[in-house]
């Protein structure tokens, strides 16, 4: 039992409502947020989707009570992955959705993702105008009479797996009968991933595929968290090991010799794979790899650079018609040609279409693509602080024309760094690429120095 | 308007204007609380935001930590006889009942099925009010099953273990009922089986959609009445729509007043046990149940208008039952609520043991003449009303120990403010009708003057 009431640990942002569950995260926060939500779409249709957190069945009863309140028709796709979710929107011709998932965040946390009719998450000015809504002193419900009734879907998954079906050369997979290795993170992806493989024609090997939301890996796909799915890609001799997050929209990936891939290089992967088709533009947020960008000019393309956050990356492409984009820090790869959004399966199906296409290996695909290498580092700093630091970098460094659209980006010779406070947490982050791990470093502690000499003196005043 | 009420009788309001899903989040929050993450019965009836109330209940429930029966659409006795059925903690009953359309109410159930005492209500509402919920982290959270599926009939062999199944059955009645649209018709069949019934049932569907005006009155009779001669029934029975008030149409096609389905009832199982029994009912019932008591030697308890009060002082009491004028049945060995299921199972039973028609056993019952009539009015103001009200007789004898009543030799008139609703009730109860309309027109007259002043 929790005596008191902490929400400290309560974030809203453009990424949603996220906190801890009995926390800050109540039953009547979740309905609540979702009562302005149901507002805000003007009644209809809401698709409602969660992952396979514990807490997940929970918020979804409070979601569901007050969409029905509003005069909202919840249809319920139970656990599915978040893109799944997002394509559904626009399937069902809903006015909005809820993904109720914390995404990577560790189990005891959870959130609610606002979901737009487009089937995209709502945007900075959307998120303001719905938190005007949640703060006005009283809400507006609909008449007993105007009640919907609750709808529940049957097979949620089969207009996601048909749309990216349509996009992929699907025979070209099936006549590879690849062995693939996949690790769902006892996820959303639990219940979809092996099918969804299965129906590529690849003999599949799962780990961690109980659906039951104890995640039995750290949730980030990154490096560090795929010992296991490493151990089993190279025993079995799989051609690739993927790694999904507990919401699906992220992916990590194990090469055909058993080691895990940078983070960034699925992305990377990605964009060389579509550009050698179809040239196009290209867009990922500032602590993308270099590479991303370096493909995309050996293919005469252009890279436009966003804010952090998948809705600034998605708003962006769709304004600019990129062909392909997404985050490459957190393996989240964009083709809109499928939906929009940071899809785990769009990549796997992707880079099993490379494989298949290219007649290569993981492995040797990735030694002809540019290679970099990044580090990283934090500090305690509140905001105030951060955008002064910011500033002063930004005078210092005027002729390298740095990005400073989240936080600083300044392009080098060497590679770039990136220092930008976070979104979730006072802290701020340096973030170093360079083409070596040597310079990688050297780069971090010169500009680690740089980043105490700014802040020390400030803090004796 | 804007309209919630909570106390005794849990929660209740108007759909989205008075009562909204976060209030109903915190209410189900308070009682998972107070039970300390036990385990909780939820049932619904059939009113369009009842499946609102209910997701948000069970989310405030899991988030508690606790275990949830879900009951679904569960006629208000079957929800009493579930929670001390499954060894449940507490029990959640989401219905309008007699309420009008968008008018929906929660009601807290303890761990024997009943009402929460005043005791209990004021320890609910401490939480209630402090806001601070025993909302647990994510791997404590609470979970939903369902009931068994032998709940219904485990019901039925409780409800009619006391019966003479046989002679009903024997009988073969033909019966009409009229559920209102609410949840007692899934019971229905069931029912009907099992005493050999040829039960015609009218709005028996479950779409919430109100028939008619949803408190069992002769005027919402109207259906029954017109089919009883045409197919020869016996009896036929008006319900509310979660099962917790009745009333009873006879073979002659007479709806009797509400009022009279407890004196009925009473006078039934009286009848069959030693004088010296103790029954218990509320001061603004008729007086025909005071007449039946004393021919059968039993004491009347008169407790505060509600039923929490009445299954309270009938378990204080060691009553054998308890009851009220709106048309509700509590029996000591029944379920802990109202159950109309019970009244309806009594009588064809009273009729096929004595080989009678239920209009003779009606005709046995001294009858008066009752005036029920509301006015609407904020409770800030009724209370004034009431106290000048008290200063306009001065030859009555004044009670009040729900409301102000009013006897003189012959009559009565109690007033008082609903616990459900922004209104005056008032009841006036005369040996004949003319004189009952008389005196009802003057307290109105009266009630008129003191609202234009």
């Amino acid at each position: 039992m929790i005596s008191g009431r902490n929400s400290g640990d309560l974030k809203v942002s453009v990424s949603g409502v996220r906190g801890i569950v009995g926390r800050s995260l109540t039953p009547a926060l979740a309905a609540g947020f979702t009562a302005a939500f149901g507002e805000f779409v003007g009644g209809g249709k809401v698709v409602v989707g969660r992952d396979t957190r514990r807490s997940g069945e929970m918020i979804e009863y409070a979601v569901v009570a007050s969409l029905l309140a509003a005069g909202c028709q919840p249809v319920l796709a139970g656990i599915v992955p978040t893109p799944t979710l997002q394509i559904l929107v626009g399937q069902q011709q809903a006015n909005g959705g809820i993904m109720i998932s914390a995404s990577h965040n560790p189990m005891e946390w959870n959130a609610l993702k606002f979901i737009g009719a487009d089937g995209i998450f709502l945007n900075d000015v959307e998120s303001g105008q719905l938190l005007d809504l949640y703060n006005q002193p009283e809400r507006r419900y609909a008449e007993e009479a105007d009640y919907r009734r609750v709808r529940t879907l049957e097979d949620p998954f089969a207009p996601h797996q048909e749309k990216i079906f349509r996009h992929v050369d699907v025979a070209a997979i099936r006549r590879c009968h690849f062995k693939v290795a996949a690790d769902c993170c006892n996820g959303a992806a639990a219940l979809y991933t092996r099918k969804f493989l299965t129906a590529l024609g690849c003999e599949v090997l799962t780990i961690n595929d109980q659906p039951d939301g104890i995640f039995r890996r750290n949730p980030e796909p990154t490096p560090a968290n795929l010992t296991e799915l490493s151990r089993v890609v190279r025993e079995n001799g799989c051609a690739i090991g993927f790694a999904q997050d507990p919401d699906a929209d992220r992916i990590g990936l194990v090469d055909n010799r058993g080691n895990p891939v940078s983070e960034q290089y699925a992305l990377v992967m990605a964009a060389d794979h579509i550009l050698s088709d179809k040239p196009g533009r290209v867009v990922v947020n500032l602590q993308t790899t270099k590479a991303v960008e370096d493909v995309a000019r050996s293919y005469g393309c252009e890279t436009y650079y966003t804010k952090v956050g998948e809705i600034n990356v998605t708003e962006k492409m769709l304004q600019c018609k990129a062909v392909i984009g997404g985050e490459g820090n957190s393996g989240g790869i964009i083709y809109p040609a499928v939906h929009p959004c940071r899809d785990s399966f769009t990549a796997m199906a992707l880079l099993l279409e490379m494989l298949a296409l290219s007649c290569d290996t993981v492995d040797n695909i990735l030694a002809s693509l540019p290679r970099y290498y990044s580090a990283g580092r934090k500090y305690a700093c509140p905001a105030n602080r951060a955008r002064l630091l910011i500033r002063t970098l930004k005078q210092r460094y005027a002729d390298r024309q740095p990005i400073t659209a989240d936080g600083i980006r300044i392009n080098l010779e060497r590679g770039w760094v990136l220092i930008r406070p976070s979104n979730t947490e006072s802290v701020l982050r340096l973030i170093v690429e360079a083409a070596s791990p040597t310079e990688a470093q050297q780069l971090l502690e010169e500009f680690d120095r740089e980043i105490n000499r700014q802040l020390t003196p400030t803090e004796k005043t | 308007m804007h309209f919630l009420r909570l106390g005794i009788a849990g929660m209740r309001g108007e759909v989205g204007s008075g009562l909204t899903p976060l209030l109903a989040i915190n209410y189900a929050a308070a009682l998972g609380t107070w039970i300390d993450g036990g385990s909780v019965v939820v049932g619904t009836d059939t009113r369009n935001s009842s499946p609102m109330f209910y997701s948000a209940v069970v989310s405030a429930l899991l988030g508690c930590g606790c275990q949830v029966y879900d009951a679904g659409i569960c006629p208000a006795p079957l929800l009493h006889f579930l929670v001390p059925h499954l060894h449940a903690d507490a029990g959640i009953l989401i219905g309008a009942g007699h309420h009008p359309a968008n008018w929906n109410a929660l009601v807290a159930l303890g761990g024997n099925g009943a009402y929460l005492n005043a005791i209990q209500v004021q320890e609910l509402l401490d939480i209630y009010h402090s806001g601070e919920y025993r909302y647990c982290e994510g791997d404590r959270l609470g979970r939903v099953s369902p009931i068994p599926d032998t709940a219904a009939d485990s019901y039925l062999d409780q409800l009619l273990a006391p019966i003479e199944v046989s002679s009903i059955v024997e009988a073969g009645y033909t019966v009409i009922a009229d559920f209102c649209n609410g949840s007692g018709s899934i019971m229905a069949a069931k029912l009907a089986s099992r005493l050999g019934l040829n039960l015609i049932s009218l709005n028996d569907t479950l779409s919430g959609i109100l028939p008619h005006d949803p408190e069992p009155r002769p005027r919402s009779s109207t259906q029954v009445q017109s089919i009883m001669a045409p197919l020869h029934a016996a009896i036929g029975f008006v319900f509310n729509s979660d099962m917790s008030r009745i009333a009873v149409v006879t073979d002659d096609g007479e709806t009797l007043s509400e009022e009279y389905s407890f004196p009925l009832a009473a006078q039934h199982i009286l009848s069959r046990l030693p004088s010296g029994q103790t029954v218990v009912t509320n001061p603004c019932s008729t007086r025909t149940l005071d007449d039946v008591a004393a021919r059968y030697g039993a004491e009347v308890i008169k407790t505060k208008v509600g039923q929490a009060f009445i299954v309270d002082a009938m378990l204080e009491n060691h009553a054998v039952l308890g009851g009220d004028g709106s048309g509700s049945v509590v029996m000591a060995n029944g379920v802990g609520g109202y159950d109309s299921f019970l009244v309806m199972v009594l009588l064809l039973e009273a009729m096929a043991v004595h080989k009678t028609r239920v209009s003779e056993l009606v005709a046995a019952l001294p009858r008066y003449h009752l005036q029920k009539r509301k006015f609407t009015c904020p409770a800030a103001n009724a209370y004034k009303l009431l106290r000048h009200l008290k200063t306009a007789f001065p030859d009555a004898r004044i009670t009040e120990e729900d409301g102000t009543r009013f006897d003189w030799r012959d009559g009565w008139v109690h007033l008082r403010c609903s616990a459900t609703e922004p209104v005056i009730r008032m009841i006036v109860e005369w040996r004949t009708r003319e004189e009952a309309e008389d005196r009802a027109m003057q307290v109105q007259g009266i009630l008129e003057r003191l609202v234009s002043a």
